[in-house]
């Protein structure tokens, strides 16, 4: 980041770790995203809420190499970039947990965690290797694993997300994307993921979560941007993001343009 | 903080014992080895001879090489009905090269080359037109009989030099030599299957295909290279057959090859829905049918039984693997 003098007082200009300018995508005829803008800071938890089809997992889809935006620009530490495919996004630093998952049931818990990733000795499968760093991982994250070697199948649901998430952290990438981890998730393990979005705060990630909950979104944000029909429509800072606000902008019964006056009240 | 740690195992353990039995199809296709063999010998003792048991395993050997090439390829989620004509494809080029005069190695080398890209040309079908796997290799499958046809007028390829012939007719210390080539290709096969990362992007890619692009794997890199060994081992097999009998045969692959060897991948334990199966498996898969094929010719059983019984095992095999499924999955699938 940079920061710049101007007589005599300081001026932080904090360049965001990833943004995105007036993105665009379409499937076909669909249009998912019509003008999408986002800005996410290093050490910053970041939300995306929205309704359902509001196009928060094709945003990110695009920012994971899955997608091509049409039209827009992204940039990491204010450099354009552009992604080929996932394996490239990854490489330029970017972990996701997608909502589907993207596990495979028929391999166990530290495969899964190392796709993309497989440790090597030699150009031969470390899987030693592969089964500690699982290991490692999973501890440090409080997450109980009886063995490492479980088939992905047998998890339930949310066990299966704790994997996913585990996968994305123990990339250690600068960057972590989430679309819905809790979707799937008790009370006692969504309050778990909060503790891990939290210490990869505390890291210095930039974390960027999608979210219907929105009483986790409220515990942990630092920042709020709301999307509605392939627009971000706004974005908010913890202390503007109040429930009815946040809900409004969500329905569409706010217009963005009235926060600057709602927040004078 | 909730101090206490989230578990990840509620299921496993109990499951363990029984899902381990599921995942080793081999060790129940051995007890059935086991009992064909104690059942023939009975009816004829000569069953257990070495010579009879040489005899099952030089027959084996042609459908595991293909069996290893073709397990991959299932593994990884992709199917190729064109394996029996490239089988023929294989062995037609590199006779023909023979009678042309070229050394055997050089033949040998092309043979498998022109195999190879067979199966490139199958996964381009594929990738690039978009057509589904089993009909992109039932339509590749006509072509390259076609091909055959076209290039042999026909006619059968023969004589072969001598040297080419004893690669498939010779044996050391009694073992023949073509179970020695297939102890080869079965461990190169099972090392990149189980030891390297190729292996676990194969069976991520056979697994759930989304899920292992999500992860940053190059899927369709995967799927091409898993084609061109699929092409590659079947064009070894017929090279090898063509050594054995001592003619380059325009019939003897077709439909007939590319059922045997799906149906031994599939009786070995592969799934056809991808991502799981082992060598080890395929191995013993393409015993027992060479030892049910010998088995009813050394008891005097008419020939008809034999496609009776393998279709009963296929059948069994693959209702077992539901199962398997279903356990290792929880869902119904
Ligand atoms: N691959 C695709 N092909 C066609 N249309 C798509 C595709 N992916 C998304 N869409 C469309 O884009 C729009 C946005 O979808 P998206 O999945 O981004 O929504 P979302 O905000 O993540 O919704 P949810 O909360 O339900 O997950 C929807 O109208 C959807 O139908
Ligand atoms: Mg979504």
């Amino acid at each position: 980041m940079a920061v710049t003098e101007h007589t005599g007082t300081r001026v932080k200009t904090r360049v965001p770790a990833l943004s995105l300018r007036n993105v665009e995508k379409a499937f076909g005829q669909v249009t998912a995203l019509s003008c999408v803008n986002l800005d996410a800071q290093v050490g910053e938890i970041h939300f995306v809420v929205g309704d359902n089809g509001a196009g928060k997992s094709t945003t990110l889809k695009i920012l994971a190499g899955m997608h091509t935006a049409d039209a827009g620009e992204i940039s990491l530490n204010g450099t354009p970039v552009h992604f080929a495919d996932a394996s490239d996004a990854k490489a330029q630093g970017i972990a996701v947990v997608h909502q589907n998952l993207a596990l495979v049931e028929c391999l166990d818990v530290a495969t899964n965690m190392s796709l993309g990733a497989i440790p090597k000795r030699g150009f031969m499968l470390d899987r030693k290797a592969m089964e500690r760093e699982a290991e490692a991982v999973l501890s440090d994250l409080k997450v109980r694993v009886g063995s490492v070697r479980t088939q992905i199948g047998l998890l339930s649901g949310g066990e299966r997300q704790i994997v996913a998430i585990a996968r994305a952290v123990r990339m250690n990438l600068p960057i972590i994307l989430l679309d819905e981890p809790t979707a799937a998730l008790g009370v006692r393990e969504t309050a778990h993921v909060g503790e891990i979005l939290q210490e990869l705060r505390r890291k210095g990630k930039t974390v960027i979560c999608i979210s219907h909950d929105l009483d986790f979104v409220f515990k942990l944000a630092d920042k709020v941007t709301v999307m509605r029909l392939g627009k971000s429509v706004a974005t908010l800072t913890a202390d503007q993001a109040r429930h009815d606000l946040v809900v409004g902008l969500i329905t569409g019964s706010i217009d963005a343009a009235q926060i600057e006056k709602r927040s004078h009240d | 903080m909730t101090d206490q740690p989230v578990s990840v195992n509620s299921a496993a353990k109990k499951t363990r014992f029984t899902l381990e039995m599921f995942l080793r199809p081999e060790l129940t296709l051995i007890i059935v080895i086991v009992a064909i063999a104690i059942a023939t010998s009975f009816v004829n003792p000569n069953f257990l001879n070495i010579g009879n048991l040489t005899d099952i395993g030089r027959a084996a050997v042609i459908y595991f090489v293909m069996a290893c090439g073709a397990s991959l390829l299932m593994i990884g989620g992709g199917l190729d009905f064109s394996v029996g004509a490239v089988f023929t494809l294989g062995a037609i080029t590199t006779t023909m090269l023979l009678q042309a005069g070229v050394p055997w190695p050089i033949a040998i080398v092309v043979g498998v080359f022109v195999g190879g890209v067979a199966g490139y040309l199958n996964s381009q079908i594929i990738q690039k037109l978009h057509v589904p796997s089993i009909i992109a290799t039932l339509g590749s499958f006509y072509i390259f009989t076609g091909l055959t046809i076209q290039v042999t007028g026909g006619q059968d390829i023969l004589p072969l030099p001598r040297a080419f012939q004893v690669l498939g007719q010779g044996a050391i210390f009694g073992i023949p030599y073509v179970v020695l080539y297939a102890a080869v290709v079965g461990a190169a096969f099972w090392f990149v299957l189980e030891h390297t990362p190729f292996g676990v992007e194969v069976r991520a890619v056979g697994g759930n295909r989304e899920a292992a692009q999500a992860n940053g794997i190059k899927v369709e890199r995967v799927e091409r290279i898993i084609y061109i060994l699929g092409g590659a081992t079947a064009a070894f097999a017929g090279i090898i057959y063509a050594a054995r009998v001592g003619s380059g045969q325009v019939a003897a692959g077709g439909s007939a090859v590319t059922l045997t060897v799906i149906t031994a991948v599939l009786i070995g334990g592969v799934s056809l829905q991808g991502g799981l199966g082992t060598i080890t498996g395929i191995a013993v898969g393409a015993v027992l049918l060479s030892e049910i094929d010998n088995a009813l010719i050394v008891a005097s059983i008419p020939p008809q039984y034999n496609t009776i019984i393998v279709g009963v095992i296929l059948i069994a095999a693959v209702a077992v693997d539901h199962i398997r499924r279903q356990r290792l999955y929880r869902v119904k699938r």
